[in-house]
């Protein structure tokens, strides 16, 4: 077996104090091997980007261990820091995060002066990266002047310039539209699984989940694994309608039981009268007994 | 990232334009007290510089012009003219004092010089007589022009009425004035006999002149004799003191006005980049790589900011002059030096003001919408 890419183990995060005390990550242990397509998903406030901030060297974690590259990061120094996510990650963000005074090329090279050899080393790799994503032909274009596809293929080439092992990829498709965004999917597919490299990806695109070899998922700061083909259905006791639970992003607990809602409106009106729903739901689960 | 330091600094060039002309405001405006105190001291020394003597001839222990009294019994005029290498001597009987013209009164030095000869007189003539008669005076055209006289008017000086038979130009400036009477005219003036100021010494041709004015020394009694060029950087030498530390704190509160306003700037880019230094951190790029574009930065502006206040200075010199001839604008080597190292002062002070700002981005911000 390969040393992974990327350990963490137990990690955890706290922010604020007292009552105000929220665990955003709590006790998350995970590991990405080389040629690896992860993704985490969950819903908004879960704790995905704290997550992956720490994955990526960015965050220190309150305790528990990160292990990038063979490396533990609570080791190393904020200069240290810095070297690691120079060398060994490539970032790909949602806003895509080009630097605009500068060319695609330019873009592309940036992180490149951070790495031993230099820019002068690398501008082959970055000729043949910018045409391996075909971006070869806007190559010397302002970053405001790319649709936003391009914008996430530079921002892309950029991450791959220092050859990194691991790439984290924070809602990559976010802003694209689909035909863009599932463009981008199979870039990072092809470059975990043509180059071997750890990708990490967290995002809500569902489609994610057809390319990525491993779903965790994240909610409260906990992580956990999801098949693939894991669903959960249940039922909105408001309005009836099927939703998946393990993606669900609208719930309340009551009582004993977790209830899942397909919108904010639902949420309020079982929230106002919910025996009246639990009744509906039990009547209509007893229904669906007696016609199976 | 030195790509990125200079890209991202002209990719706005309207905002780098206000941004060096307001620092080079701040220059420009130290440049220019400084040019006008450069020319009032160039002025004090202009009748020394453009009479050209070889060398001056004063009373022993007096060692300049600007105010000082010098007293030489007249005999030794002749004293002076059998030195060897003295090819010719001219007298001058000399005054710092006041003349009214036009209901005002104007500081002047007044020059009393032989009659008829205008070897000691203004060197460049506006109209009228060069060397004034008895009860004549040559004054400098911009007091005429000021109190609205011409030739035939009459001015005081030293309460004693005198004509006015010429107007002279460069020898005026706002806190001094030259004026030329002859020599008998002052010393009644001034109730003097027997006695002259200075003596301006013409030495033969190839006769070195300090060595002319070390023999002066020698020969003739409790005189002292300095060659032209010594005299005149003495006289400039006690204008400038006596002006430098007004001129240094005009420097200083330039320099601080420009520190706060390239501070400024410099802390905009940052405010306005703030997404982009975030995400340089989160590719690895380190504080203090972020510090040292900021200070390139800095001095670009700086730099660009003084070269235009010294393009700006070298414009209002002849527009100065044009527009208001009272002002004197001098541009010398020491200003233009003192002002370009406050420039680089400037900046690296300046680049000192976002340091809090770009230790407080958070590369974590950079995953943010």
């Amino acid at each position: 077996m390969t040393t992974p890419i990327l350990q963490a183990e137990n990690v955890v995060k706290t922010f604020g104090q007292g009552h105000a005390l929220v665990r955003a990550v709590d006790g998350v242990s995970l590991e990405l091997q080389q040629g690896e397509m992860v993704t985490i998903t969950g819903p908004s406030g879960s704790g995905k980007t704290t997550l992956v901030s720490i994955l990526g060297a960015l965050l220190r974690a309150d305790s528990g261990k990160v292990v990038i590259d063979g490396t533990d990061i609570s080791t190393l120094s904020e200069a240290g820091l810095s070297a690691l996510r120079a060398r060994t990650i490539g970032f790909v963000f949602q806003s895509f995060n080009l630097l605009e005074a500068l060319s695609v090329r330019e873009n592309v090279l940036f992180p490149a002066h951070l790495a031993p050899g230099g820019v002068k080393a690398a501008a082959p790799r970055a000729d043949e990266i910018l045409e391996k994503l075909g971006l070869a032909e806007r190559r010397h274009a302002l970053p405001r002047t790319l649709s936003g596809g391009e914008k996430q293929r530079v921002a892309i080439a950029r991450a791959l310039i220092n050859e990194p092992r691991l790439i984290i990829a924070d809602e990559p498709t976010g802003n694209l539209d689909s035909k863009s965004g599932q463009n981008v999917l199979m870039v990072l597919h092809d470059i975990a699984r043509d180059d071997g490299r750890g990708v990490l990806i967290v995002t809500h695109d569902r489609r994610v989940e057809d390319v990525a070899d491993r779903i965790l998922w994240l909610e409260d700061g906990k992580l956990r694994d999801r098949k693939l083909d894991a669903h959960e259905w249940v039922r909105d006791p408001v309005c009836n309608m099927a939703i998946d639970s393990w993606t669900s992003e609208i719930f309340i607990d009551h009582g004993e039981a977790r209830y899942h809602f397909c919108s904010e409106r639902c949420r309020e009106r079982f929230t106002a009268t919910p025996e009246t729903y639990i009744t509906h739901l039990s009547n209509n689960r007893a229904a669906l007994e007696r016609r199976s | 990232m030195f790509n990125w330091t200079f890209r991202e600094l002209f990719s706005s060039p309207q905002q780098l334009l206000a941004s060096v002309a307001a620092v080079a405001s701040a220059f420009a405006l130290v440049l220019f007290f400084e040019g006008v105190f450069a020319g009032e001291s160039e002025k004090i020394v202009a009748l020394i510089d453009k009479t050209d003597a070889d060398v001056w001839v004063m009373q022993e222990g007096v060692g300049n012009m600007h105010m000082t009294t010098s007293f030489l019994a007249d005999w030794k005029i002749d004293a002076v003219a059998g030195v060897e290498g003295v090819k010719k001597v001219t007298p001058i009987l000399y005054l710092n004092s006041v003349f009214e013209a036009g209901g005002r009164n104007w500081f002047s030095f007044v020059v009393g010089m032989e009659a008829g000869d205008p070897r000691a007189g203004p060197w460049e003539m506006a109209r009228g007589a060069r060397a004034p008669g008895p009860g004549e005076a040559i004054i400098p055209e911009v007091i005429a022009d000021s109190a609205g006289l011409g030739i035939g008017d009459k001015v005081r000086i030293a309460g004693e009425d005198f004509t006015i038979a010429g107007l002279s130009r460069d020898t005026f400036s706002m806190a001094n004035s030259i004026t030329f009477v002859t020599l008998d005219d002052l010393a009644e003036t001034i109730s003097t006999v027997g006695t002259v100021s200075y003596l301006l010494v013409d030495a033969e041709p190839g006769v070195n002149p300090a060595e002319l004015a070390e023999r002066i020394k020698a020969e003739v009694e409790k005189v002292n004799a300095l060659t032209r060029e010594e005299f005149s950087a003495r006289d400039y030498s006690i204008a400038v003191q006596m002006g430098l530390d007004i001129v240094w704190i005009m420097t200083l509160i330039g320099g601080a006005l420009a520190v706060l306003l390239t501070g400024f700037i410099v802390h905009s880019h940052v405010s306005e980049r703030e997404r982009e230094l975030a995400v340089m951190k989160a590719l690895g790029v380190r504080d203090r790589s972020i510090y040292a574009a900021l200070l390139l930065q800095a001095l670009a502006i700086g730099l660009l900011a003084y070269a235009l206040a010294v393009a700006l200075i070298y414009l209002a010199v002849p527009l100065v002059g044009v527009l208001s001839p009272k002002i004197s604008l001098g541009v010398t080597t020491a200003a233009l030096i003192r002002s370009g190292s406050t420039a680089v002062v400037v900046s690296l002070i300046a680049a000192i003001i976002p340091v809090r700002r770009v230790l407080s981005v958070d590369p974590v911000s950079a995953f943010q919408q």
